[in-house]
């Protein structure tokens, strides 16, 4: 395995683009991380709760998972528990073979890159299809992602532009947008007609018996939303306990991940279609993988399980900037790749990954639920030495120096050795620049010092300057750092402006009786005459702008999707994806992170926010909070705990897939207007 | 009671002169210097190489030297003093005889930067120093022993200087990881230099003679005229610096 690895390191390092493609993206995530954390001014404060959030579950993880299991059938899901990858497989091709699928839509998940799903379903004669902009290109190009978060982050435009041009047949183009419509416009298809979507899982919450999901361009919204089947299949340790933790992981894992203060959507699935839902898949089922995991509870890897799958610490590592993702010959490249791969598939097989880093801590500074992971690197070193593998050279040379100095005497003549040698070896400028093998390792890109005169503990002399500090001047006082503290108090509602704004969304205060008007204004701009709205009846707001919408001649569409009959249901989807605009309500917003939530269940369907390519939302001036913490406060959750699911929409639906150029409006609403009442 | 030098193996045998200043500031600042003259290495190469039973030896042999005196351990290295002061404590943690040595050792081990600023109380040895620097803030310094602030106020102190920041980023050194994979090492050290030579120092300055051997070797390797320094050679006079 280790020769492999040397090999691919050669490839990767010979690789010019490739390390342009890295660097590039190593010093866009470090301006962006620098500013995303940089502003939280109790930052280590706010890890070190996420490592205790974490730490928790994974030292009670099975009581944890007990309690998650129960509350998850109880809210109607069929658990499932798979002990390794096979059974997992075996489990989602006996649940699809059972809606008679030939064909699933997938969201982006790890774990079914770890269990190798993928290959499994097509033994099976079942097509998956990844819906991920970034896995659909790899998917196409028959690659592995690269990375955890942005899996086709080795490739540039011109690259992706070629395989889109091969295998969808659409002109060569380096212009992103046309890329991205025409990848929008082939899997929109799948997902209209997908008769199961499989998910991975960011965070199962074990006392709501609630799954959450985080997306950017909305295709994870699209397969737990629109296939009748949903399977969700999540790492065992992947729980926190309740959701008052949701905010502070949430939070976590979109600015450690993409550079976010919210990623644009976080679904938090709770019930299967209900009898009075109008959409939404009328099975889910979880599959819960262990895979290795809780084993590695017990030993001295088990911090490793507090990952949550950020990608940060790629980002940062300068090994990994220089070698990319592929050359681990991994699931889990990176740092955390380098613990996570020997930890759960053997130290025989993946030991050696350890080894590919200097060490230099830059993992451990950034996780956001920091996980030591230098000194689990150091713990797997250990491990593969005393099983005696590595490179037998430097086991003999270390095991000579190790003897060598501990003894003084031997160290004494051990350098006068050295120093002979040094003297004979050639040299440019007093510096050595040739060592025969194995130490041409060092001169073949540096230069070695020679040992010259006397070592320090020869020509040392002390006690000749002492006692003259009277004439030095004072210490200055300490420079403290000036508190950044808490931010200014700001108008929640002056703050959701600002951020919806910079999200790309678009944001305007009306009066309830100027708001039909200005809708009416708005959509007939647009030449939008056909919509999507909510029912929910009570809602004063929505009941006026309707009944003039109404009258003004819009045809209205409440979605209701049919049950059972799937050609029905596949009419029906057609018609609505057909839709100019969705127009919607809001629980409530978030002032901080620009976000609104839509609960989904009665009179609220998922597809009105999901489908159309616009969608218009209603929030009342009175439900604009601070943050998601505090909502959840005030409302201890209620609305999290009666709605079939709720998300968190913050912006239009975006990737940056694709050279980490943004653009709006993938899978999900490229625009988003809301108005905001007073 | 004196403070007790700890110079490291590379600095004994490679750069004395490195050392010689260090002791020169450490008694101009009035400190009784000592140099246990068993002193060998710390152990890191091992340690950092999987080799815990090899390491222990060494890291045995080191702390029974400095367990002569009770007096403060200076180390010219920040690799080194976090090795005794985080290291020491993993490679011990299941040996009840052992740990507290180690924790009693660790807990009065500083690196020579710190140890000025932060127990001294000094930030300005009135020196001056004409030309562009700039800081390599090495790894293990910065993110292990969170010694970011001194020595950034020492250099900031020289008169005549024009002080420039790198990012806090490896080198590509590592240690064992040098040679082990060369290759890797060097496209990180190239990154470095590349950063360095768009600042065009005269001279890089850091608290770690690792790291700048391998920077000032891969400089030379390039032909390059910047040279690399010590902190410590820059507190006590330019000629020294220079070399």
């Amino acid at each position: 395995m280790s020769a492999n690895f040397s090999k691919r390191v050669e490839l990767a390092l010979s690789d010019s683009q490739l390390g342009e493609n890295l660097d590039i993206n190593a010093e866009h995530m470090r301006d962006v991380y620098a500013e995303v954390f940089g502003e939280l001014g109790d930052l280590e404060a706010q890890r070190e709760r996420a490592h205790q959030i974490r730490r928790d579950v994974v030292q009670n993880l099975p009581s944890y998972l007990e309690v998650f299991s129960e509350n998850l059938e109880r809210n109607g899901w069929h658990v499932h528990r798979a002990t390794d990858a096979h059974q997992a497989c075996a489990q989602v091709v006996a649940i699809a073979r059972e809606c008679g699928a030939d064909r699933v839509v997938k969201s982006k998940s790890l774990l079914t890159e770890e269990i190798g799903l993928n290959h499994t379903l097509e033994s099976a004669g079942i097509q998956p299809v990844e819906t991920d902009l970034g896995e659909f290109i790899i998917q196409l190009r028959g690659e592995t992602p690269s990375h955890i978060i942005a899996p086709a982050m080795h490739l540039n435009r011109q690259q992706i532009g070629q395989t889109l041009s091969e295998k969808l047949g659409m002109p060569a183009t380096d212009d992103i947008s046309a890329m991205n419509a025409a990848a929008r416009a082939t899997l929109r298809e799948h997902f209209l007609s997908a008769r199961v979507g499989i998910s991975g899982v960011n965070f199962g919450i074990a006392e709501s018996g609630m799954v959450c999901l985080l997306t950017n361009e909305g295709n994870g919204r699209m397969v737990t939303t629109l296939p009748p089947v949903h399977i969700a299949i999540m790492g065992a340790e992947r729980l926190l306990r309740r959701a008052q933790d949701l905010p502070l992981m949430l939070s976590f894992l979109s600015r450690a991940g993409a550079g976010q203060r919210l990623s644009t959507y976080q679904s938090l699935l709770r019930t299967p279609r209900r009898a009075d839902d109008p959409d939404g898949p009328s099975e889910r089922h979880i599959i819960i993988v262990d895979n290795g995991r809780l084993a590695l509870r017990e030993g001295e890897l088990s911090d490793i399980l507090l990952c949550i799958r950020c990608g940060a610490c790629l980002d940062v590592c300068p090994v990994y900037r220089e070698i990319g993702g592929h050359s681990y010959g991994s699931v889990y490249p990176g740092p955390i790749g380098s613990v996570l791969s020997p930890g759960l598939l053997g130290t025989e097989s993946f030991g050696h990954l350890a080894k590919a880093s200097t060490l230099c801590g830059a993992c451990y500074d950034i996780c956001p639920v920091k996980i030591d992971l230098p000194t689990l690197l150091l713990r797997i070193r250990r491990r593969y030495a005393s099983q005696g593998m590595g490179s037998t050279w430097i086991r003999w040379a270390l095991k000579l120096y190790a003897w060598t100095m501990r003894d003084p005497s031997r160290y004494g003549w051990g350098r006068r050795l050295l120093k002979l040698a040094t003297a004979l070896a050639p040299k440019q400028k007093g510096w050595i620049d040739r060592l025969p093998y194995p130490a041409s390792s060092w001169t073949e890109s540096r230069h070695f010092p020679q040992l010259l005169g006397e070592p320090l503990r020869d020509r040392i002399q002390l006690g000749r300057d002492s006692g003259s500090s009277s004439t030095l001047p004072a210490a200055e006082p300490s420079l403290e750092e000036s508190p950044v503290g808490a931010r200014a108090h700001r108008d929640p509602l002056l703050e959701f402006e600002a951020q919806v704004t910079r999200l790309g969304g678009e944001f305007h205060r009306s009066s309830l009786t100027s708001l039909p008007g200005k809708l009416d204004a708005l959509l007939s701009d647009l030449g939008i005459r056909r919509l999507l709205h909510w029912s929910r009846p009570g809602h004063p707001a929505m009941q006026r702008v309707l009944t003039f919408l109404g009258r003004s001649g819009y045809e209205l569409i409440s979605p209701e999707v049919p049950r059972g009959d799937f050609s029905a249901r596949l009419r029906t989807n057609g018609s609505l994806a057909a839709a100019g605009a969705g127009l919607t309500g809001a629980a409530a917003a978030f002032g901080q992170t620009g976000t609104i939530v839509l609960p989904q269940g009665p009179g609220q369907s998922a597809i009105t926010s999901l489908l159309p390519p616009l969608h218009i939302a209603i929030v009342a001036s009175d439900d604009v909070y601070a943050n998601m913490a505090e909502w959840i406060e005030a409302q201890g959750g209620g609305t999290l705990h009666s709605a079939a699911s709720t998300l968190f929409v913050s912006g239009p639906s975006r990737t940056g897939d694709i050279e980490m150029t943004l653009t709006l409006g993938v899978h999900g609403p490229g625009r988003l207007i809301i108005f905001c009442l007073d | 009671m004196g403070v007790q030098l700890f110079a490291t193996c590379l600095i004994d045998s490679l750069f004395p002169q490195t050392g010689e200043a260090v002791v020169e500031v450490l008694e101009r600042l009035g400190q009784t210097v000592s140099f246990p003259s068993d002193q060998t290495c710390c152990g890191q190469p091992a340690f950092n190489a999987g080799y815990w039973q090899d390491c222990r030896s060494m890291a045995v042999h080191t702390m029974r030297v400095f367990e002569d005196s009770e007096g403060p351990v200076v180390v010219p290295s920040g690799s080194c003093a976090a090795m005794i002061r985080h290291g020491y404590l993993e490679l011990f943690a299941n040996d009840p005889q052992l740990l507290p040595r180690a924790r009693a050792l660790a807990d009065r081990t500083y690196e020579f930067s710190e140890y000025i600023v932060n127990q001294l109380g000094v930030t300005d040895l009135g020196r001056s120093y004409h030309g562009r620097l700039a800081y390599h803030p090495s790894c293990h310094l910065t993110r292990l022993l969170r010694v970011e602030k001194p020595p950034r106020q020492l250099l900031s102190a020289l008169i005549g200087t024009d002080l420039h920041m790198l990012s806090v980023d490896c080198c590509g050194f590592g240690g064992v990881f040098a040679v082990d994979h060369g290759p890797i090492s060097a496209h990180m050290l190239d990154y470095r230099l590349r950063q360095i030579e768009a600042i065009r120092p005269d001279l890089v300055v850091a608290c770690d003679v690792s790291c700048l051997m391998h920077l000032e070797g891969g400089l030379r390797k390039l032909g390059s005229e910047i040279r690399c320094t010590h902190l410590a050679p820059l507190l006590v006079d330019r000629e020294a610096a220079l070399k």
